[in-house]
């Protein structure tokens, strides 16, 4: 029972998390129609922003992460200008170009940081205990950053008149830009965005994931599990598909083993595509 | 309801077809008689071009059965359709534009031209090719596109490039052609001389259903004509009897004071 | 076809001396060569089948990301096939080819529900489920450390005639005549109605689909052959270099084969293999020289993205644009006046 309830815990982190790398995805690809392969190196230069400014420069934690947020929205903004805009009418390009930008990325991190992991030691040493089961303030921390973030995401799209305008563009890229939608505008604060929730998620999980160059790659898979489960389209789907992803690959890895965790995560993508490619909680298909 | 004594090549009974809530296709029942000009129209959003999807095997029918030849043919792939005769053309022009006119026409003959995978490889189905491209030759002379066979496709103009849509649909020998609006856009000129190949292709012995906004066409070129209104059967008849039929007029004006367009003429 | 008169009888000739000059030049290749660069031109040789049926795939418009794994299905196979069985090896390679392209024949079935970027991902999804496979399945498949010690293509033993194909020149030229001939039959399948119906599929499956073409079963084929020759290139791999493992058969690769595919440009026949050997060259005579083997997936990549936007058919298409700019200024000065020479 007491390891029921601290896997739960444990997955509620880890559903926090891989919320934000997603919604960020499905930013990305709802006004862009891009997938960016490239979104896990985007979480891992949010992780080594971390690195460098808290681990190495001994910078406040909460400083680190604010930087490693508005800088990885930086680099997606390059993305947008640099390739996704010249690739609009070609998704297929695009999404090669972001495979070419996930190499440039890896490479950076390896010349700046070595390929080996990046150590950061914890912000705080505190622990909450929650019904028996053990919470670290940092993993704490992870989880109400990541319902705040998403909350004030979730508001700035309902009330804001970007926000409209972000969600006429993921429905109608046409019938916007004939409202007077500025397609270009409003791609490139949803590159910000999405690349900047990636980015904060990196930078956030630092300290508990030691980062290495390569980690965007289990990063990217997890990514694309949950957005497919979730359906491309559907921020709310990416939000609710994280936490069923978390739950079970958590179980699965406390009471089997990791790769076992991985086949099922895969799997369950994989019977998603085959049965319901729209994802269990996108649009219905329509005519 | 005009049913002659020969059994019907093609036979539509209670099709129905929703699309999430909404019902496209209402319990919608009609059949095309061997050897006919059948037309099928209606106005904007009558559900004809659903029908013709649902016939032509894209869409599986929610409800109600396809008859083909007395073969329940429901849901079967299109490309299943097509090896049993029943070939589909598309509006404008849906052709391989990176193709040559020939190739276009080649890739008609698919059914044709059987070979083995070896003889593939090998190169033995060369007499097989041989005749599929001389047949191929055949069609595009039939449409009088002979001398542009090995222009590229995006060369062509429009006009021609929906008559090579038909010769692609003509390649593949069908008993039933169904064409999808092939006058929609076409000039009087350009309209007179599809009529004609219509026409000609019938006398070849193929039955022909199309779906068409162009009443003038389809009143001086169909047999017989269907109209659906609101995913079900209007009237049916002769062409005479259907354009002085008062429900169709209404039909037809509602629509046209809804969106200004389809005239009755 | 029209009526090969004299012309088409020149062109051939032509065709089959640049062939025979082709080949003249592949086979003193190795001796011009270092022993170093004789390992990493029998490699190249494998690249060129790897990339070469990569593009049979993308034929029929479907971009997978599973290449690399069906790959290493085949090296799996073969290899096991040889160490557990003892199947001799070039048997053993030829029915690696054959495990690659039933795993492909059996993946068809969910995969090409999917189409575009769903494909993409699925293959994706499909070709890491097989690597964990290997991964956590020590028994057969050895684990994360994969298999070693498989065993390596017989020697030749004919009398007066000795080859021992632990030699790289010796297996330099096994590998070439392997890949020689799955070429010819790429290219004879692609210029086979096979071919054309595949590009039919591409560019108008409906169309297709309508007069008679079953596009499931075409896209199954073409997936299944692509995979067949990509178990073949596994299989020269695995009895060459003698040691297989999940991660040589990464996305990773993956990613270089699709820079070798996109750079190269698919839209002909030699184009990718333009691309594997002119970056293959780059990579390890230029980059190795310079001794910049670190930023090596940053150069891949910038190539990959520049090559995106503004080589959208590949270096193929840049010669054709050269030949082209070529012509213009020979015959363009006196015209424009402006050019430079």
């Amino acid at each position: 029972m007491d390891l029921l309830w601290q896997t739960a815990v444990n997955a509620t982190y880890a559903a926090s998390y891989m919320a934000l790398i997603a919604v960020g995805l499905v930013m990305i690809f709802g006004v862009m129609g891009v997938i960016n392969f490239a979104h896990g190196e985007l979480y891992m230069v949010g992780a080594y922003c971390v690195v460098f400014l808290y681990a190495q420069e001994n910078f406040p934690f909460l400083l680190a992460v604010a930087a490693g947020l508005v800088f990885v929205g930086i680099v997606g903004i390059v993305m947008e200008r640099t390739m996704f805009r010249p690739l609009r009418d070609n998704p297929l390009g695009g999404l090669i170009a972001s495979i070419g930008f996930l190499l440039i990325l890896q490479t950076l991190a390896v010349l700046g940081f070595g390929r080996r992991m990046g150590h950061v030691p914890p912000a705080t040493q505190d622990k909450a205990e929650i019904f028996g089961a053990v919470l670290t303030h940092q993993r704490l921390f992870v989880i109400l950053a990541a319902i705040l973030l998403l909350a004030a995401l979730w508001t700035f799209l309902r009330r804001s008149k970007f926000g409209r305008a972000l969600r006429a563009c993921a429905q109608d890229a046409e019938a916007a830009s004939l409202q007077g939608i500025s397609m270009n505008q409003t791609a490139r604060i949803a590159m910000f965005i999405g690349a900047a929730l990636a980015g904060v998620a990196g930078a956030l999980t630092a300290p508990l994931v030691s980062p290495t160059p390569y980690i965007g790659h289990s990063i990217i898979v997890t990514a694309f599990i949950i957005i497919i489960v979730g359906g491309v389209g559907s921020l709310e789907g990416a939000v609710i598909a994280a936490v069923l992803y978390a739950f079970v690959h958590t179980f699965v890895t406390t009471f089997f083993d990791g790769v076992i965790a991985n086949i099922v995560g895969l799997a369950l993508m994989f019977a998603v595509l085959v049965v319901r490619p729209t994802g269990l909680f996108g649009a219905r298909e329509r005519a | 309801m005009t049913m002659q004594g020969e059994r019907p090549v093609l036979e539509v009974r209670g099709l129905t077809r929703r699309f999430g809530g909404l019902v496209a296709v209402d319990h919608f029942s009609f059949s095309v008689r061997e050897g006919a000009i059948h037309g099928l129209i209606g106005p904007n959003g009558a559900g004809k071009t659903t029908t013709f999807n649902v016939i032509s095997g894209f869409y599986a029918p929610s409800a109600g059965r396809v008859f083909f030849r007395g073969l329940d043919i429901s849901g079967r792939k299109t490309s299943a359709l097509a090896a049993m005769g029943l070939v589909r053309t598309f509006q404008g022009s849906t052709l391989f534009q990176e193709f040559s006119v020939l190739d276009n026409v080649r890739v008609g003959r698919h059914l044709g031209a059987r070979a083995g995978f070896l003889s593939r490889l090998l190169g033995t189905d060369r007499q097989s090719e041989r005749e599929a491209d001389e047949r191929a030759r055949e069609t595009l002379a039939f449409f009088g596109l002979e001398e542009l066979a090995d222009e590229p496709v995006s060369n062509l103009p429009h006009g021609h490039q929906r008559m090579l849509g038909m010769a692609v649909a003509l390649a593949a020998e069908p008993k039933v052609l169904l064409l999808d609006e092939p006058f929609t856009g076409m000039n009087p000129e350009e309209t007179r001389r599809m009529m004609a190949l219509v026409r000609r292709i019938r006398e070849g012995g193929v039955t022909v259903m199309l779906v068409e906004h162009d009443m003038q066409a389809v009143m001086n070129l169909c047999d017989t004509i269907t109209v659906m209104n609101f995913g079900a059967l209007l009237v049916e008849g002769a062409p005479e009897a259907v354009r002085n039929d008062p429900a169709v007029i209404e039909a037809y004006l509602g629509s046209a004071a809804a969106d200004g367009a389809g005239h009755v003429a | 076809m029209p009526a090969a008169g004299a012309g088409g009888a020149v062109r051939r000739l032509a065709w089959r001396l640049r062939l025979v000059f082709l080949f003249a030049a592949l086979a003193a290749l190795p001796y011009l060569l270092s022993y170093s660069q004789q390992e990493i031109a029998v490699l190249l040789v494998i690249n060129v089948l790897l990339v070469s049926s990569y593009r049979l795939l993308t034929l029929t418009g479907e971009w997978s990301l599973g290449h690399v794994v069906i790959m290493g299905v085949g090296a799996y196979a073969s290899a096991l096939l040889a160490k557990q069985l003892g199947v001799p090896v070039p048997l053993s390679t030829l029915l690696g080819g054959g495990a690659a392209a039933a795993v492909a024949a059996i993946l068809s079935f969910p995969l090409f529900r999917m189409k575009g970027f769903y494909f993409l991902i699925g293959s994706f999804a499909a070709g890491e489920i097989i690597r964990l496979i290997w991964k956590r399945f020590t028994d057969p498949f050895g684990g994360p450390k994969g298999l070693k010690r498989i065993d390596p293509f017989p020697d030749i033993e004919a009398g007066f005639l000795s080859i021992d194909f632990y030699e790289p020149v010796n297996y330099y030229f096994l590998a070439l005549v392997v890949v020689s001939a799955s070429l010819f039959v790429l290219y004879r399948i692609e210029r086979s109605r096979i071919g054309l119906t595949f590009h039919a599929i591409h560019w108008q499956d409906r169309l297709a689909e309508s007069v008679g073409v079953d596009t499931f079963r075409y896209r199954t084929l073409a997936f299944v052959i692509a995979s067949f020759f990509a178990g073949i290139a596994g299989g020269l791999y695995a009895h060459y270099v003698g040691a297989v493992n999940p991660t040589r058969f990464s996305v990773d690769q993956m990613v270089y084969v699709l820079v070798w595919a996109v750079v190269g440009g698919t839209a002909t026949f030699h184009g990718p293999i333009l691309g594997v050997v002119a970056l293959t060259v780059v990579n390890e005579i230029v980059l190795r020289a310079l001794g910049l083997d670190t930023v090596r997936p940053l150069i891949y990549g910038a190539i990959l993205i520049l090559s995106v936007l503004y080589l959208p058919n590949g270096l193929e298409s840049l010669g054709t644009r050269l030949r082209a700019r070529l012509q213009h200024w020979r015959g363009g000065p006196a015209a424009t006046g402006s050019e430079p020479a």
